[in-house]
């Protein structure tokens, strides 16, 4: 069963996440693709996340596909202008991509080449409309493609943004330009996200929880501090701190197995997207915790 | 008004270092606001060359260094002082530059300061970046505030996941351009409108470099 027929059937759904290798070495890579087979339903490939020069997703999303592990493109408006951003569209369905996640993409500022000039021809809105009409048989000028493509367009939301109304238009945009289901950015106040679930439920997406895993209390001071719209609760700090330091991954992986299955078993939402975030080896055993496998 | 700032000195005087005799032309405008262009700023800069061992055969504050023809008429004052300069400086923005450029083109010309960008003088000597001329304006459809210009992304449709308490995600001096024109949007009672309003991608056809304008009508035949 495909990604979208996952999301369609009802099924709670799990994707993953995994960074392509700075540099040409895919073993640690495929390891991961290996690792995740099987036992989610999709694995989004990052597209230089944080700005940080790497492969490019394309090239990790076609790895996966020969590995059997279903991709989902990370496409950011960073690096390329339209034309640049359409034609590695059309590469990625050619090459047996079907699904693609619409970015704005981090400002270079926050990356490893500063320099660089940063692109934003198209934003995250703009660009679900392009593969929209790349579905539709045309380009985003309307000229007729030669073979349209099928793709299940996705985008990001952020449900503790603050302030939060600015986003909540934002994510009714993307709606409208055609996204079809959601990846949230790290979320950790359950409560607060059936709050945002019960106004995402009103319009016709599937909603997937983004979740970070916790290595420590310090890993969660830090999100709360410098990362844009995660907010970690203060118990969470304290149960991680109870834990103690050599305890404390276990910790933060109960937490977001606890997590994934209230989310499953309440039926708040449609789905998880788990960051591991250099934990990739972890996913399998918290989703054992969490009672999917 | 343009906003320029000073080169480094010792970067102007490697640049410079081949000539002898300097004539120094500002600007009323923008770069006299900068305090780049000014009478002061052309004083200092002779003390300062004079101190090298350069010599200073005048200087002159044009009013508006990027008026071709205002200028030239303006120096012609200056005709024999600017005979025996070897090398003029132009301490106003790279337009009046060229200008000069335009206007002496048997001599060197160099520039003594950086053109930075289209500013808003926020308090005295102090400027930001409001407007970067894309040549198609969407302020009627964004409230007045510029996001082309004020977010470093120049998104169109709202704010990025970077959004943190406000402020942008490259840096919290920079307030989001987006929760701006939320607040005022909001405050004019038009949120509705800023729900609505899907901006396309723009069209830089607009802004292809070089750009020129003739406003003139074109004279009937007698």
């Amino acid at each position: 069963m495909s990604f979208r027929e996952a999301l369609d059937s009802g099924k709670f759904v799990v994707t993953a996440e995994v960074g392509p290798p700075k540099g040409t070495d895919i073993d640690e890579m495929i390891h991961h693709i290996e690792l995740l087979k099987g036992k989610v339903d999709a694995v989004n490939f990052t597209d230089n996340q944080s700005a940080v020069m790497r492969m490019n997703s394309l090239a990790g999303c076609k790895i996966a596909l020969e590995h059997g592990v279903e991709p989902i493109l990370q496409m950011t408006c960073r690096d390329r202008n339209r034309i640049g951003l359409q034609s590695d569209l059309l590469g990625a369905y050619a090459l047996g991509v079907r699904n693609v996640l619409c970015m704005t993409g981090d400002h270079v500022s926050a990356g490893d080449h500063k320099g660089a000039k940063p692109v934003y021809d198209l934003e995250s809105v703009q660009l679900l409309k392009v593969v929209d009409a790349l579905n539709n048989g045309k380009d985003m000028e309307g000229n007729d493609l030669k073979g349209s493509t099928d793709f299940f367009q996705g985008a990001v939301v952020t449900p503790e943004a603050n302030p939060l109304e600015p986003q909540l238009i934002k994510f009714e945009k993307k709606v409208k330009a055609g996204a079809r289901f959601f990846q949230t950015q790290a979320i950790y106040d359950i409560e607060k996200f059936k709050d945002f679930m019960k106004y995402a439920r009103r319009f016709p997406v599937k909603v997937l929880a983004g979740l970070v895993v916790l290595k420590s209390a310090g890993m969660a001071k830090f999100l709360n501090n410098f990362v844009p719209g995660i907010v970690v609760p203060e118990e969470l700090i304290e149960e991680l701190k109870a834990a103690g330091k050599e305890k404390a991954l276990d910790t933060g992986l109960n937490i977001c197995a606890r997590h994934i299955r209230q989310l499953k078993d309440e039926g708040i939402c449609d789905g998880v997207h788990i960051m591991a975030i250099g934990m990739e080896d972890k996913v399998p055993e918290i989703l054992e915790r969490a009672g999917l496998l | 008004m343009i906003i320029t700032k000073k080169k480094d000195f010792q970067e102007l005087m490697e640049n410079i270092k081949n000539y002898r005799s300097f004539f120094l032309i500002g600007c009323s405008e923008c770069a006299s606001l900068c305090g780049t262009g000014s009478e002061e700023a052309i004083k200092e800069l002779t003390e300062a060359l004079q101190s090298e061992g350069k010599e200073v055969t005048g200087g002159f504050v044009p009013k508006t260094g990027c008026q071709v023809l205002g200028t030239k008429k303006e120096l012609k004052a200056f005709k024999d002082q600017l005979a025996e300069t070897d090398c003029i400086l132009v301490m106003s923005c790279g337009a009046g530059t060229q200008t000069a450029v335009e206007l002496f083109p048997d001599k060197p010309v160099y520039p003594t300061n950086d053109s930075l960008f289209l500013g808003n003088m926020t308090r005295f000597q102090m400027f930001d970046e409001r407007c970067s001329l894309c040549g198609q304006c969407i302020l009627d459809r964004t409230g007045g505030i510029c996001p082309v210009t004020t977010c470093p992304k120049g998104l169109l449709n709202g704010p990025c996941g970077g959004m943190q308490d406000g402020h942008c995600e490259v840096s919290p001096d920079i307030p989001c351009a987006w929760v701006r024109i939320y607040e005022r949007m909001k405050k004019l009672d038009k949120l509705e409108e800023l729900r609505e309003s899907v901006l396309d991608a723009k069209d830089w056809s607009h802004a292809q470099k070089p750009r020129a304008l003739s406003t003139r009508e074109k004279k009937e035949k007698k």
